[in-house]
């Protein structure tokens, strides 16, 4: 599980995250869903420790990640906004490498590979150089090697970002796996029906705050809106006057 | 599970296949090595060639028939005259003829009279090549005369002695060694500088360009500690230092043994156990050399700029180096302490013929190793900042 609690965060003379909680339980996907430039990737980098915040909290399965970085990332696997690949190295290269930088080896790693890819449809792929892949083969990749320690708590950053319908739709697939399995999956996006079909929980992020949070229905309620894309539209226009419709 | 030292080696050799698949990087690695002995063998032949002074010389003599005494004189100096050009001035000019000599139309008249006659030697100062061959025409022409005074001192009953004030002597003190040492201290400079070339690429490429390219969010994201990830790129870049200093050492060797420095009075060229003394100097200045450059290429956004730093950076061998080619110093304990310095005192030393004691070689190794240790801290540290992570 993951939980984040009041952060906040300044660069300079810019607010980037205002005053953004939210948690992520195990056995369920949840969504921070807001528009460009809402904070989104700067929450998820205080999530993963690289960003300290100037106030606020977070714990990964009850650990902070400031005090105990390397526990906490041995139970986190994330994709973040910077999904560079070595692209001399082959996908089973790339993916090995970090096998081995989250300490494992041998025929337990070669296994875990192998079963990534099957699962991610990477078969064919796996020992040719990352240099030639496409946008979604790379993302594939990416996600298998976010996750090839089986971390609890997954983390991705705008995970369909230039993707095909086929790839979003194996990845959707993929994301619905690690639910299955009683993974905790925290996900950003600014794609509505994306957030819309997958998700148990939304975050809705506006200008560095949470502007609202619940299901799907319970945020269609709040607007009065029919659709999901309406009510985020209502959210993210007013942002600073819809306070009152957060959900304690 | 992985320990520390299993983490530093998954690292190192990721880093190691990654560098050997990267065309440039593999450039960098073997293209340094090749130039470095060609150079030195060019200026060492070239060198070796106009410092020669037994080669013999065709002089070209206008009016050599009428001065057959002088003629003869300079063949038994063994000069080769022969008949000379045209236009003396433009031969010289050009660079066909290193001198001319003229004998002017009076000089047989002069002779039976018993008055000087004129000879004019031309030449062209300004190119050096041709001075060797100026000097001793010059010296042929000199003695020549002051034979022909003798002769006609005496037959006036005076003793040549009188004429000359003082007799000079030469006595040249230079060891075959320390006459090659001047030449054979380009052979460290170069291997020094290959300890600098060798990891300079990949380091760039492991830090500047894993964040141009997007993976070093990604690899700090892992639960592998930032001063393993360090100490393993570390420790790639010094295979490569270390690989290219073997590389260029072996080539320098192999060059060297191919120019006959010993038919010019030199020591023959860097012995198997002087070649061996230039790797126990330089090798251990490797892993500072990496470390460093693995320093300074975490402070640029892109490679290129990372390479625009390095090869600032790659100026701070040159200098020491260039002086102490000129005003070489004794290594004592303190001095290679110094690292770079402390380093080049120490071979050009041996390129002297003289051996700096073990404790200086052992002080010069542990201070490298230790400032690097130093550096791989700092650039770990360096990881921890967002301001880095993020290139901001």
């Amino acid at each position: 599980m993951i939980a984040a609690a009041a952060l906040h965060k300044r660069f300079g003379g810019v607010v980037a995250v205002d005053d953004i909680s939210f948690e992520a339980k195990d056995g369920a996907i949840t969504a921070v869903l807001g528009p460009n430039g809402a904070g989104k990737t700067t929450a998820l980098r205080i999530v993963s420790g690289l960003v300290a915040p100037d106030r606020g909290s977070v714990t990964i399965d009850g650990i902070d990640p400031r005090v105990s970085p390397s526990a906490a990332r041995q139970r986190l696997g994330i994709l973040p906004d910077a999904r560079g690949l070595y692209a001399r190295l082959t996908a089973r290269e790339n993916v090995r490498y970090f096998g081995e930088l989250c300490g494992m080896a041998g025929m337990a790693l070669e296994r875990r590979i192998a079963e990534l890819f099957e699962m991610l449809e990477l078969g064919v792929l796996a020992d040719r150089p990352v240099a030639g892949f496409s946008q979604g083969e790379r993302m594939k990749v990416a996600i298998a090697r976010a996750v090839v320690h089986g971390p609890m708590n997954v983390v991705l950053d705008e995970p369909t970002n230039g993707l095909d319908v086929l790839s979003v739709r194996a990845l959707r697939g993929f994301i619905r796996g690690l639910k299955e399995r009683g993974h905790a999956v925290l996900f950003s996006s600014h794609v509505m029906h994306e957030v819309a079909a997958l998700c148990d929980s939304i975050v809705v992020v506006a200008g560095g705050r949470v502007v609202a949070s619940g299901t799907t229905d319970q945020l269609r309620e709040q607007t009065a809106k029919d659709s999901l894309e309406e009510a985020f539209v209502a959210l993210t226009a007013t942002a600073p006057d819809v306070s009152s419709l957060e959900v304690p | 599970m992985r320990n520390g030292p299993g983490l530093v080696l998954a690292v190192a050799v990721k880093e190691l296949r990654d560098g050997v698949r990267d065309r440039r990087s593999m450039v960098s690695l073997l293209v340094f090595p090749l130039v470095g002995p060609v150079l030195v063998s060019l200026m060492l032949s070239t060198v070796v060639e106009r410092a020669t002074a037994d080669r013999p010389i065709r002089l070209p003599v206008v009016g050599a028939a009428r001065a057959p005494g002088l003629v003869q004189h300079l063949e038994q100096s063994g000069i080769t005259v022969i008949d000379g050009p045209e236009d003396p001035v433009s031969a010289v000019r050009s660079g066909n003829a290193d001198a001319v000599v003229i004998i002017e139309d009076g000089y047989a008249e002069a002779m039976r009279q018993g008055k000087s006659p004129d000879v004019e030697l031309v030449v062209d100062d300004a190119r050096e090549e041709s001075r060797p061959t100026v000097r001793r025409v010059s010296q042929a022409l000199a003695s020549y005369a002051r034979t022909l005074g003798a002769l006609r001192l005496l037959a006036r009953g005076v003793t040549p002695d009188a004429a000359e004030g003082v007799a000079v002597h030469e006595v040249d003190l230079s060891t075959p060694e320390s006459r090659s040492a001047v030449l054979l201290n380009f052979v460290p400079m170069f291997v020094l500088l290959a300890a600098f070339v060798g990891g300079m690429h990949l380091a760039s490429d492991m830090t500047a360009g894993e964040r141009e390219r997007g993976s070093l969010e990604p690899l700090l994201l892992t639960p592998a500690r930032r001063r393993h990830l360090v100490a393993g790129k570390w420790l790639a870049a010094t295979v490569f230092a270390a690989f290219t200093v073997m590389m260029t050492l072996a080539c320098t060797a192999l060059a060297l043994s191919r120019v006959p420095l010993h038919r010019f009075g030199m020591a023959a060229s860097l012995a198997p156990r002087d070649l061996l003394l230039v790797l126990v100097t330089v090798l251990p200045l490797t892993p500072l050399t990496a470390a460093l450059e693995l320093f300074v290429a975490s402070f640029a956004r892109t490679v290129k700029e990372a390479q625009i730093y390095l090869s600032l950076f790659m100026f701070a061998p040159m200098l020491p180096a260039i002086y102490l080619s000129i005003e070489p110093i004794k290594p004592g304990l303190l001095l290679s302490a110094v690292p770079v310095i402390g380093h080049q005192a120490l071979l050009s030393a041996l390129v002297r013929g003289e051996v700096a004691s073990p404790s200086c070689f052992l002080v010069a190794a542990v201070s490298s190793l230790a400032l690097a240790l130093l550096a791989v801290a700092a650039t770990a540290a360096l990881f921890r900042s967002e301001r880095i992570v993020f290139g901001r």
